[in-house]
């Protein structure tokens, strides 16, 4: 039955894809209205400088050249600066200092993107040149360059946030037997979507009403911020309509607002034209927000017999130039504490130091919620570093340490309530999986033939499902998600939701739900999001939060119109309501099969036969604000072996167990944990934005940014287990995140595994062939 | 980015000297230029066209001597942009006379480059720069050591 239906745990086939295989999708890019005009963007070539002149006389001379916005243009209209998620504020355009490389400087308005880049390229501006900081550890000195003189704290320090009980942890250190400390640092990194940024703004002056196509995960909360930052020039949220359309790839990086949007609704409010601007792939990769970047140093106190007492962990992070971190939690760290990962630490002490650094705006939260990948990275790589120093197997390590099945519900010294879990099940299945025991046998005799292989794990816990109000809410408004359900007279439904898919498959996931609580065939189940005229306000996808938290508001919604189509069947079944019961997907009186109704039949009742005293229809709306997040977990076990001549890392295996409660669609979340260790492994030996002394980017481009290709992906191999999140309306807790939070620590251990022998005790990823072979000659074991 | 060396020239010291310190006759030996606009003897403009293999920009460069001793020290600098990327350079020159008919100079520049250039370019940028520093410079020689014409 529930394959007919598609219903929960059905590998249905993604609805979506019928349009994205055939190229038949509309992205922002395919919007195209009469009139249109195109904005393009100068952008500074130095990291720090101040703006003496510009000149935009030759850009205005050009033939089809309508306007040049500088940052005095905004001045007037109060538009020059405009207010970030963390309480910081950035530059929408500079009017005398520019604090990275790539910010935005002007803005050209033209009839064609192709003159539009001509008037960009024909602005003058010169510029003082500054003296630059990029490291963090350095902008914190005193005597630092100071990167932002518009603030009153004359530093470069943006917050200190701390958790946890430092004097219990401190005595916890003193008294262990066994301490490690490891400096890791987790880098730079950019989400790299393949579609870039980009928006096509339209006001009409007539109605004062401005619609937008935007490339954003949030729709609901860009239309609030709008109506928040440009309410003053009479924009209010009843006349601003913005659609999300097809999105190809947000990862996070289509959280923040850019400054090229607010550019975008300018121009055409100034010209009353609609306006597009579309990134190019090199304004993408250097200006907008990167993910990672901190700097940490962690210790872990334990007894001899590997026992797991206090963990201590300090951190620098760099935010670049502004605060613009795409964080709604109430923390300036994300959801970093829940470092302690799958061990019951009985103290435990995070404190995090934010900096500013000429550097584009940092925080992104690119798949991974909310600084959680720094956090799983952290302590797995630092139980792996307890691991050598007391000579203990790291899968025996773990196993000994994790937190027991029936201590859930679990509070962690750090205050998170963990929902449910199994770690030591999920482990077990992924070492029986992999033959790790015949893997350190073969360990052994190639160490001996001096081969170097290496055996890595991660066994990592999420946390997910932004989120519950007394930890999130972004301006104020709490993150609840929401979703609308409508099923018409001839048994089909229209469901919208307060999220917006980027590639996660919501147009079948959620129709499944439905599908499963209403007993209606998945096919005919439209699921429509990302029209803030249409859909109930949320608060978008990120975070893995859709199903979480818009999952739960569906299935709250479907069940409302269940309760009300369970009185219309006991009044056509002429049967009191309480011996009605939903039974195969039907209504039936109880103990009589024969006497049943379908879905459909009570959905053309509702509007055609309804009872006596109840509304026609069948509708409901959810808005639900989940009581906790979820902790998904997972154990990863890679194989590397490693080249001695050129230093190379090949992943020769890799076993994902992936634990996400409830699964909705099989198919779709396996593709999701091949996606996300994909996106796992790119950081570990590929993916890193550096710069140099002068704020230069170095990789701001796809020559020097290497995204791993299908040549350099080994295949995945995946399975899992199954532990529901018990607060959950279908007991689901999200996956899209778990592969790329758990899969760097497996490699990076992987790697250090196989050269431990040589004294090796930590690499920072990415670990490039240059790192390892640097490491190969210093221990003379080059080839 | 820093260069240094050392150019021996076949001709005398204060030849070497007026040519390197005039705008107008030094600027004949630089890149590909589009125009000049002497300010006064100590600051010029001149927009060259300048790059790294196929990504090349119309450098459009505030220079001035900020130290000049007669008969041999000189300090210039040169800042500019393009499209996109800029140039900083600071260069020091020293010129000893060998004898009546020869000329020894000592340079050193330092160099910074910012924006596309430098990001996309930065590993050609030392084989470019020694490439533009060659024909400067056998522009140099070649027109200082050519027979005076009257």
């Amino acid at each position: 039955m529930a394959t007919e239906i598609g219903g929960i745990g059905s590998s249905v086939k993604r609805k979506e894809d019928a349009r994205f295989i055939r190229g038949r999708g509309n992205y922002v890019d395919d919007v195209k209205l009469p009139g249109m005009l195109y904005l393009d963007i100068a952008r500074s070539p130095y990291a720090h400088a101040r703006i003496k002149n510009i000149d935009t006389s030759k850009a205005l001379a050009i033939p089809g050249v309508l306007a040049v916005i500088t940052g005095k243009d905004l001045v007037p209209l109060k538009l020059e600066w405009m207010p970030t998620l963390m309480s910081d504020r950035q530059m929408v355009l500079p009017t005398d200092t520019v604090l990275y490389q790539a910010q935005e400087v002007a803005a050209v308005v033209a009839t064609e993107r192709y003159i539009a880049a001509d008037g960009v390229a024909a602005i003058e501006v010169e510029y003082e040149p500054l003296p630059v900081v990029v490291d963090p550890i350095k902008a914190l000195q005193p005597g630092a360059t100071l990167v932002r003189e518009d603030r009153e704290q004359k530093d470069n320090h943006i917050w200190h946030w701390e958790v946890g009980d430092k004097a219990g942890t401190d005595k916890a250190f003193k008294d262990a037997e066994v301490v490690v400390k490891q400096d890791i640092y987790i880098p730079r990194i950019h989400v790299s979507s393949i579609e870039t940024c980009g928006m096509v703004a339209s006001f009409d002056k007539i109605n004062g009403k401005l619609t937008v196509w935007m490339t954003t995960q949030a729709p609901h909360a860009i239309r609030t911020v709008i109506a928040l930052v440009a309410g003053h020039l009479g924009l209010s949220e009843e006349r601003i309509r913005v659609i999300s359309p097809d999105i190809g790839g947000g990862f996070g990086g289509k959280v923040p607002v850019y400054p090229g949007y607010v550019l975008a609704i300018g121009a055409s409010v100034l010209t009353g034209h609609p306006v597009k601007w579309i990134e190019d792939r090199s304004e993408n990769i250097q200006a907008d927000s990167f993910a990672r970047d901190y700097h940490i140093t962690a210790e872990l106190a334990a007894k001899k017999d590997g026992t797991m007492q206090a963990l201590r962990v300090k951190t620098v992070a760099d935010h670049g130039a502004f605060d613009a971190a795409a964080n709604p939690s109430k923390y300036p760290a994300g959801l970093f504490h829940i470092i302690t990962g799958s061990y019951p630490f009985a103290k435990s002490f995070v404190e995090v130091d934010g900096a500013y650094t000429n550097k584009p705006p940092g925080g992104i939260a690119y798949r991974c919620s909310f600084r959680v990948t720094e956090a799983a990275f952290t302590i797995e790589r630092l139980v792996d570093v307890l691991a050598l120093e007391i000579k203990k197997d790291p899968a025996e390590l773990r196993m000994q340490n994790f937190i027991p099945p029936t201590a859930f519900p679990y509070t962690s010294s750090l205050g998170w309530e963990y929902d449910s879990g199994d770690y030591g099940r999920a482990l077990r299945l992924a070492m029986e999986k992999i033959d790790y025991a015949g893997l350190r046998k073969e360990q052994a005799q190639k160490r001996a033939k001096g081969e170097l292989m290496g055996i890595g794990i991660s066994s990592f816990t999420e946390i997910v499902g932004a989120g519950p109000s007394k930890h999130f809410d972004i301006l104020g408004i709490k993150m609840f998600d929401s979703c609308e359900i409508r099923v018409h007279p001839t048994g089909k439904a229209m469901v919208r939701l307060g999220v917006k898919s980027q590639g996660q498959g919501h147009e079948t996931t959620f129709a499944q739900i439905v599908a499963e609580e209403l007993g209606l065939p998945v096919g005919d189940i439209a699921v429509e999001e990302g029209d803030t005229d249409t859909a109930p306000y949320g608060l978008g996808t990120y975070a893995s939060r859709s199903t979480p938290v818009a999952g739960g508001a569906t299935a709250i919604a479907a069940r409302k119109i269940r309760e009300k189509a369970k009185l219309i069947a006991a009044h056509l079944l002429e049967a009191s309501p309480d011996d009605i019961e939903w039974k195969d997907y039907k209504f039936q009186v109880k103990g009589v099969p024969a006497k049943s109704k379908t879905m459909q039949e009570v959905a053309f009742a509702a509007y055609t036969n309804h009872p006596q005293g109840m509304e026609a229809g069948l509708e409901a709306v959810d808005y639900y604000d989940p009581p906790n997040l979820t902790f998904p977990f997972g154990s990863y076990i890679c194989v590397v072996d490693i080249d001695r001549g050129t230093g190379e890392v090949k992943v020769r295996r890799f076993v994902a167990v992936d634990d996400c409660g409830v699964i909705i669609n099989p198919m779709i979340v396996e593709g999701q944990i091949h996606g996300g260790l994909t996106m796992g492994l790119a950081p570990a030996l590929y993916e890193q934005i550096t710069y140099d002394d002068d704020g230069n980017i170095q990789g701001g481009n796809f020559m020097d940014y290497l995204l791993p290709t299908a040549m350099e992906v080994p295949s995945w191999e995946t399975a899992k287990t199954t532990t529901p999140s018990p607060h959950h309306p279908i007991g689901a807790k999200g996956v899209g995140e778990s592969a790329t939070v758990g899969a760097p620590a497996a490699i990076a251990n992987a790697v250090v595994d196989a050269l431990a022998h040589l004294g090796v005790r930590h690499i920072d990823i990415p670990i490039t062939p240059w790192k390892v072979q640097k490491i190969l000659k210093e221990k003379g074991v080059a080839e | 980015m820093r260069f240094e060396g050392t150019l021996d020239i076949a001709a005398p010291r204060d030849r070497v000297w007026s040519f390197l310190t005039d705008p107008k006759q030094v600027t004949t030996c630089a890149p590909d230029v589009q125009s000049l606009d002497v300010t006064d003897p100590r600051h010029f403009k001149v927009v060259v066209r300048a790059g790294v293999g196929p990504i090349k920009g119309t450098f459009s460069m505030n220079v001035e001597f900020t130290e000049l001793v007669e008969p041999g020290h000189a300090i210039v600098l040169a800042r500019g942009q393009a499209p996109g990327s800029a140039v900083e350079l600071r260069s020091t020159m020293d010129l000893a006379a060998l004898d009546g008919t020869r000329t020894t100079m000592k340079w050193a520049s330092d160099v910074t480059v910012s924006g596309m250039i430098q990001q996309v370019g930065a590993r050609l940028m030392q084989g470019a720069a020694d490439k533009i520093t060659q024909q400067v410079f056998s522009c140099i020689k070649a027109k200082l050591e050519a027979p005076v014409t009257a």
